[in-house]
């Protein structure tokens, strides 16, 4: 515990703050040997020790430095999830720079948005494609970007623009720098203070454009504090330590999954292995059976989606047994939501039936077999998916936080769980619900400096007596657990003036595995309707096992089984909510929503507005 | 990293050729059973000790279903017989074709070029084992090396013929490929009529050198392998009796695991990836860098190398063979220990091998048992199945010579032999190594089917 209080205790200016450079550097001195980083290259898990890893980032530092980077420059990456991005990530963070990542499915469009936003000095593109982005912009637009590193070399060969390195050439120049002015990284590191900004992590952004949020040095120790030290949180009372493994797949450009990943490596040591691609990740889980997992629910239903499309394809005495324990799971399921997570003495009796014979083997085919765990976070998640993982013995924590106060707010504690609640408090952090207007607001160490370049917009966000307003409704269940009720700008208004949560009935729809979105609309209107988007995999599955031939996406939409399944869903949904929030009609999305398209955001969410402009007519047909 | 048999993190881990533990378990139990069987172990040799001496016992008693097992009432098998020696003979030619049939498992099964002609190589060998280790006398010619030379000797004679005939497999393939290696076969033979000094007597055959090691040609050899012998065990506290059967089992069992560990290491090396690649499709190899001529050669030189050296140890452990022996029913056995086992896997190819070489035997056995049968079910069920006589009906014949409907065992294990490669062929290509990959994939997708 000492180590931990001496993180979160302020350092002396001048004595070089503790940042992550600096416990990265620690973990090379103490344990140079153990594995920092995995990462899948030519089908074989290439490992990177702490040794190998310090030695890359204190190169890189210098390669940084020979750039020209000062202090509190910026240092933006747009890059898939590899060891490269943290890399570069720590090194900015050595000399003092500040790292801002961007999504790797950022269009060209916000690409310059955020490279004119942060003023970014050294931009590092992983290939071709994301260095295309960059040409589609006129240079003078963005004049501070002076280098820009790529990491793939394939099909680079054809440009002559004076501003690209390549990745290895990058390092060598780092090599000559570091040869040169020996310690110079290391001078930078002892004049790191806490208040230094670390990161800039841009906010989605459902509305208007995505803001810079700043986050520090001493944020970031405080967020590994609370969030990452803090033993109760795990089944077993330990917190994460060098035996544990943790799979990388979502971008780390979120402020999640830096803390799930980056952050959580290096606060106790557990290797990071990066994942092929986010296609892969149903593969890469099952060989690297991770003993630390966070998820977004989107992936959460789409584990759950391949157990029931997978199931409902087994042969005859499978299905049997599988029944059998689907059956069972849903009773240890509804045993462990009603007594706080924990098991009943009926439901363990069920696990420990039903764990050697289906349990065990299918933790091990989703790839949590080893798990000691799960969480799930960045969006709501419904509660059906939590207790099916439950039931099955993947026991998977709520948790809530968003950017700007390091993600740390609430988590649901092992034995003391609530399902559809986030949790409670961490302990000691200052956190209250507005009376007035039911908003959730934080105050504590880890709450953000403000946004980038907008002290308007960072007004905006705290209250006069500085609290953070998170803009999510919420309250309280038991008076210690909280419930967040929607983004307060989401909630629905009927004509009727009644207030109605639209996330809470999506999720409920969104539980069903053929259903990707569902976007809830009634704001000012007489009654409740619904736009539904249907995951292709599974709706088509399911449309060629009942023979009904389609041939596009928009197609399998349009066939009346497929409106009368849907229908059937929604009706389901209706039984679980008051008649005002009953969904009266509903249309279907007639295309698969992208990000590129300008419907979601890089994180997946709905942007609400633009759907509304998007597919209006739809809309009003059901008025 | 423990628990996670996908997680690999070097090249060798992912070629291993034991990935993951239980089967480093498994093969060395097997190994270990293997070196266990020659001898007398109480309690698993003696009479099974049961449980309910009644008769209508559940387990074991004699009017249960287990209890007309016969083997049941006397010890389990395949462990028991051993001892006594009945077994070991059929047990150590077992080693021995399996070392033959590794390397057409090789040519054919790896490398995808069907050969009729091992058999030729086989002989090939056990000629080269005859002239390197035999006695020379005024008829014969033999230089009476000891067995570190003429075992290898053997493989290398029959490699370097193996690379003769390998430009022929660049040129033809399929069919024309088995036709032409068919044609060694009987060349073979009328080479051993040519030269009686190296085969012996066409009908008789020679001596062929036995298996003593010694260092060169001293009289009393360094190990000998040839002749019972009494050994003082361990810190010379007691002394057991060692049959010359036993030790010739244990000389073929280490060769045999020698070279089947040497095939396993081939196979998943660059040459057996080559070979897969041709195996594929040939052409589609060549443009992918793999030289055709090159590795067909080298398939032939280590497919004639394991037949040579078992060809020699055959010859050797037989003792007395004539030339006609190495024939082409002796070459379609192989082929059919390749489908029946599964054709491009070692496991397989060992599984086939004991398959074929036991099956005729236990239905020698069980028919022998089954005359002796004369009341009860069993003797219902001989009855009806066997002709001990004029008069009866059944399809077995217990005569050396059976005309008529009723086919003697030797006939009939012909017809099994080709009922069995024509049943693998239709319900099962992959052979017994497939049934076992079907059951082990049906558990490995538990509790999905994929």
């Amino acid at each position: 515990m000492t180590v931990v209080e001496d993180r979160v205790a302020p350092t002396p200016s001048g004595a070089g703050a503790k940042t992550v450079a600096s416990l990265a550097r620690d973990w090379a001195q103490k344990d140079p040997n153990h594995i920092a980083f995995r990462e899948k290259d030519f089908g074989i898990w290439q490992e990177y020790s702490w040794a190998d890893a310090w030695e890359l980032i204190e190169v890189a530092a210098h390669g940084l430095l020979s750039l020209g980077v000062e202090v509190g420059d910026r240092v933006t990456i747009h890059a898939e999830d590899r060891p490269e991005w943290v890399i570069l990530d720590i090194a900015a963070v050595a000399v003092r720079g500040i790292t801002v990542g961007l999504y790797p499915t950022n269009p060209a469009a916000e690409v310059e948005y955020m490279l004119q936003d942060s003023g970014a000095v050294v931009h590092l593109v992983e290939d071709q494609e994301q260095v295309d982005k960059v040409f589609e912009i006129d240079p003078s637009k963005i004049p501070s970007v002076r280098s820009l590193i790529y990491v793939e070399p394939r099909g680079f060969s054809d440009f002559t623009d004076e501003r690209l390195i390549f990745w290895e050439n990058f390092l060598e120049a780092g090599r000559q720098h570091r040869a040169a002015n020996p310690g110079a990284v290391a001078a930078r590191m002892a004049a790191a203070e806490d208040d230094d900004v670390m990161t800039l992590v841009y906010t989605s952004g459902t509305t208007g454009p995505p803001k810079g949020a700043m986050l520090t040095n001493a944020n970031s120790m405080y967020a590994m504090n609370k969030i990452i030290d803090e033993k109760r949180a795990y089944p077993d009372n330990t917190a994460p330590n060098t035996s544990d493994q943790i799979l990388t797949y979502l971008p780390l450009c979120h402020v999640a999954e830096r803390i799930f990943s980056t952050w959580t490596m290096l606060s106790g040591g557990p290797t990071l292995n990066f994942a092929e691609s986010i296609e892969t990740v149903a593969i890469n889980l099952r060989e690297i059976q991770p003993t630390l997992f966070f998820a977004v629910p989107r992936i959460w239903e789409r584990l759950h989606a391949g157990v029931q499309i997978r199931g409902s394809d087994a042969t005859r005495f499978k299905a049997l047994w599988l029944g059998m324990a689907m059956k069972a799971a849903d009773k240890i399921g509804k045993a462990k939501v009603e007594n706080g997570g924990n098991h009943t003495a009926q439901s363990r009796i069920l696990h420990w039936i039903f764990y050697p014979l289906v349990f065990r083997a299918l933790q091990e085919r989703v790839g949590l077999r080893h798990c000691r765990r799960a969480s799930s976070g960045a969006a709501p998640i419904a509660p059906e998916v939590l207790q099916f993982f439950m039931g099955i013995g993947v026991d998977v924590y709520e948790l809530y936080g968003m950017t700007e106060n390091s993600a740390v707010a609430t988590v649901n504690y092992p034995g003391r769980t609530k399902l559809g609640t986030v949790g409670e408090a961490y302990d000691d952090i200052g956190l209250r619900i507005d009376e007035e207007t039911g908003e959730i607001q934080t105050k504590h160490p880890g709450v953000f400096k403000g946004y980038w370049n907008k002290p308007d917009k960072t007004a905006e966000t705290f209250t006069e007596d500085g609290w953070l307003k998170t803009g999510d409704v919420g309250e309280w269940v038991d008076g210690t657990h909280v419930k967040i009720v929607d983004r307060m700008k989401d909630i629905i208004i009927t004509s009727g003036g009644k207030n109605i949560s639209p996330s809470e009935i999506e999720n409920s729809l969104k539980a069903s595995p053929f259903i990707k979105e569902a976007m809830v609309i009634g704001d000012g209107r007489k009654y409740l309707t619904a736009l539904i988007g249907i995951e292709l995999d599974v709706v088509g599955d399911w449309a060629l096992r009942k023979n009904i031939p389609y041939t596009t996406y928009r197609d399998l939409t349009e066939k009346a089984e497929v409106l009368e399944m849907v229908q059937n869903i929604v009706d389901e949904t209706n039984g679980k909510f008051a008649r005002v929030e009953g969904i009266k009609k509903f249309r279907m999305i007639p295309k698969e929503l992208d990000h590129e398209d300008g419907e979601l955001t890089a994180t997946q969410k709905l942007k609400r507005s633009a759907m509304l402009d998007m597919f209006g007519d739809l809309v009003e047909s059901m008025y | 990293m423990q628990g996670r048999p996908k997680l690999f993190t070097s090249y060798a881990a992912d070629a291993a050729i034991f990935p993951t533990r239980t089967q480093k378990v498994l093969v060395g139990l097997g190994v270990l059973i293997l070196f266990l069987m020659p001898f007398d172990i109480p309690f698993i040799s003696g009479p099974v000790p049961r449980a309910f001496p009644d008769d209508w016992a559940i387990i074991g008693g004699r009017y249960t279903i287990l209890g007309q097992i016969p083997i049941l009432n006397e010890g389990i098998p395949l462990i028991r017989f051993l001892g006594d020696g009945n077994w070991l003979r059929p047990m150590t030619e077992v080693f021995i074709i399996a070392t033959a049939a590794l390397g057409l498992n090789i040519l054919a099964g790896v490398g995808g070029q069907v050969s009729l002609g091992h058999a030729f190589f086989m002989g090939v060998g056990a000629s080269t084992a005859a002239v390197l280790g035999g006695q020379s006398s005024e008829k014969l010619w033999g230089l009476g090396l000891p067995v570190w030379i003429w075992l290898p000797g053997a493989g290398i004679a029959a490699a370097l013929v193996g690379i003769l005939v390998s430009p022929t497999a660049v040129k033809l393939r399929g069919l024309y490929l088995g036709i032409v290696t068919l044609g060694l076969v009987f060349i073979g033979i009328h080479l051993s009529r040519v030269f009686p000094q190296i085969s012996g007597d066409t009908e008789a055959g020679r001596r062929y050198p036995e298996f003593d090691i010694r260092l060169w040609k001293e009289e009393t050899p360094l190990i000998n392998v040839s002749s019972d012998d009494t050994v003082t065990g361990i810190l010379g506290l007691n002394t057991f009796e060692v049959t010359d059967r036993q030790k010739t089992y244990f000389f073929c069992l280490i060769v045999l695991i020698f070279m089947a560990f040497l095939a396993k290491n081939l196979i998943r090396s660059r040459t057996g990836r080559a070979l897969q690649a041709i195996r594929d499709r040939d052409i589609a190899a060549e443009v992918m860098g793999v030289n055709e001529v090159k590795y067909k050669m080298i398939a032939f030189a280590i497919s004639s190398f394991y037949a040579g050296v078992a060809g020699a140890l055959f010859a050797s452990f037989v003792g007395k063979i004539a030339g006609n022996q190495f024939n082409l029913f002796l070459s379609v056995e192989f082929i059919a220990i390749l489908l029946i086992g599964g054709a491009g896997t070692v496991s397989g190819t060992l599984l086939g091998t004991f398959f074929v070489i036991i099956l005729p035997e236990l239905v020698e056995k069980g028919t022998e048992w089954l005359a002796e049968q004369e009341s009860g079910i069993t003797g219902a069920i001989a009855d009806f199945v066997l002709t001990e006589g004029p008069g009866d009906f059944g399809p077995v014949s217990t005569a050396n010579v059976a005309p008529g409907w009723a086919l003697n065992v030797f006939d009939w294990n012909i017809v099994i032999y080709g009922v069995l490669i024509v049943v693998f062929l239709i319900f099962e290509p992959l052979g017994l190594f497939g049934i076992w990959i079907k059951i082990r994939n049906y558990w490995k997708g538990w509790p999905f089917t994929y």
